[in-house]
């Protein structure tokens, strides 16, 4: 049997108010995206702890894609402020540690930007596909 | 030695503070002590603590000013310690008007141990200055590494980890009442090594507030380098933020305010 076409795990963290909404405007207008994101809906893409995102990685994510607002345009005004500089900060960190910091990637997804929502889950699965499986799954067994 | 003694001998008598917090030899080991007025013959017995000897005296520090709030206490201090008061007070857990400092320069071996870019802090009772060491080495060379090298580096040390929390225990900038690091919904419970963002997790959190004293290190059963790990998270929040951890004149750490602008993009996919 042909070796089946690695299907990486994306969590999506996606603030309520812009990137879920845009989210489901490319829902809504039929868009094609790859299945493989599951998406956990926050209110604001500054509630998104390096906690959350490390416990994913930890769980057997193999990508994170954080959402959120424009800056400028966060619903509880600077909310996302704190989200870039959490998330530059952990995907320096990842990348110190030897980990893809690539796995870890912010994008500010307004509730009109469908097609862009689209377009970034659709690139971003192919990066992850392209990765392969994240190394922190593999780890325990190697070690 | 003997200034050292002198500056508290005469702060002890005049009453300004309640007690001095240094060290003291008994039985042979150099060990955390409370000097206090009533005993003030104790005082010709006090001695700076050797380096490979250092305890965690802010920690201690603030278990005091917890017991007695409106009491003044001198505190021997190096470099490191100095920053980690700083830090206190900018995140509330000490009052800079209650603590009295009694500055201890460290030696130049010391700081070529510790890859200290500040061995000395701002008031200096014993000890002379030394050159700062201002680059890592450890840093450099696995930041040289990168990718599948250093991942299988760190995880070979994070594997060694045998979750005994003495990195955390010793830690003086360690003062939550909660720990992520015990949160079965962040953290897997019952589970040697633990998981291996363990290490990260922490890391995290020092960032910006670890004041590089190295205690966790040298605690560390495993020998894990955590220190290198810590410093490499600090470096970070002075590049992105240009945050130097323990001075007063920076301001508030990046994490504890969010800020009336953001300039910073986010990153190409």
């Amino acid at each position: 049997m042909a070796e089946k076409e690695f299907q990486p795990k994306i969590i999506g963290f996606f603030c309520n108010w812009c990137t879920y909404a845009g989210a489901d405007l490319a829902g809504v207008s039929r868009l094609q995206y790859p299945p493989n994101i599951r998406v956990i809906r926050v209110m604001c893409s500054g509630t998104v702890s390096p906690h959350h995102v490390l416990r994913a990685f930890q769980k057997g994510a193999d990508g994170v894609l954080v959402g959120g607002c424009h800056i400028g345009d966060c619903h509880y005004i600077k909310g996302n402020f704190m989200t870039i500089k959490r998330m530059t900060f952990l995907q320096d960190l990842l990348k110190f540690t030897g980990f893809e910091a690539g796995r870890l990637h912010l994008e500010w997804i307004s509730a009109a930007e469908g097609p862009k929502f689209a377009q970034v889950v659709r690139e971003f699965t192919e990066k992850i596909k392209k990765l392969g499986p994240s190394r922190l799954k593999i780890a325990p067994k190697a070690a | 030695m003997d200034r050292l003694r002198e500056k508290v001998r005469n702060l002890l008598k005049d009453g300004k503070v309640a007690g001095y917090l240094g060290y003291i030899v008994k039985e042979g080991h150099p060990l955390p002590h409370l000097f206090t007025p009533e005993r003030p013959e104790e005082v010709d017995q006090a001695i700076v603590a050797p380096g490979d000897a250092r305890y965690p005296l802010d920690k201690v520090l603030q278990e005091l000013a917890k017991g007695y709030p409106d009491a003044t206490f001198a505190i021997q201090v190096r470099g490191c310690d100095e920053r980690g008061l700083n830090e206190l007070y900018k995140w509330g857990q000490l009052d800079p008007e209650k603590v009295v400092l009694v500055g201890v320069a460290c030696p130049q071996d010391q700081a070529d141990y510790c890859e200290c870019a500040g061995p000395w802090p701002s008031v200096i009772d014993s000890g002379d200055k030394c050159a700062p060491v201002l680059k890592s080495l450890r840093v450099e060379r696995i930041d040289a590494l990168a990718g599948e090298a250093a991942f299988q580096e760190w995880m070979a040390a994070f594997s060694k980890c045998i979750k005994c929390y003495g990195c955390r225990n010793v830690c003086p900038m360690c003062f939550c009442k909660e720990c992520a690091l015990e949160h079965p919904d962040l953290m897997s419970t019952g589970k040697i090594p633990p998981d291996s963002i363990f290490q990260l997790v922490r890391a995290i959190h020092m960032a910006g507030r670890c004041i590089d004293c190295g205690l966790c290190e040298e605690n560390c059963p495993a020998d894990i380098p955590l220190r290198v790990l810590y410093k490499k998270g600090n470096a970070l929040v002075k590049d992105l933020f240009d945050y130097d951890t323990g001075s007063l004149s920076t301001g508030l750490s990046p994490w504890k305010f969010v800020g009336d602008e953001s300039t910073m993009e986010t990153k190409p996919m």
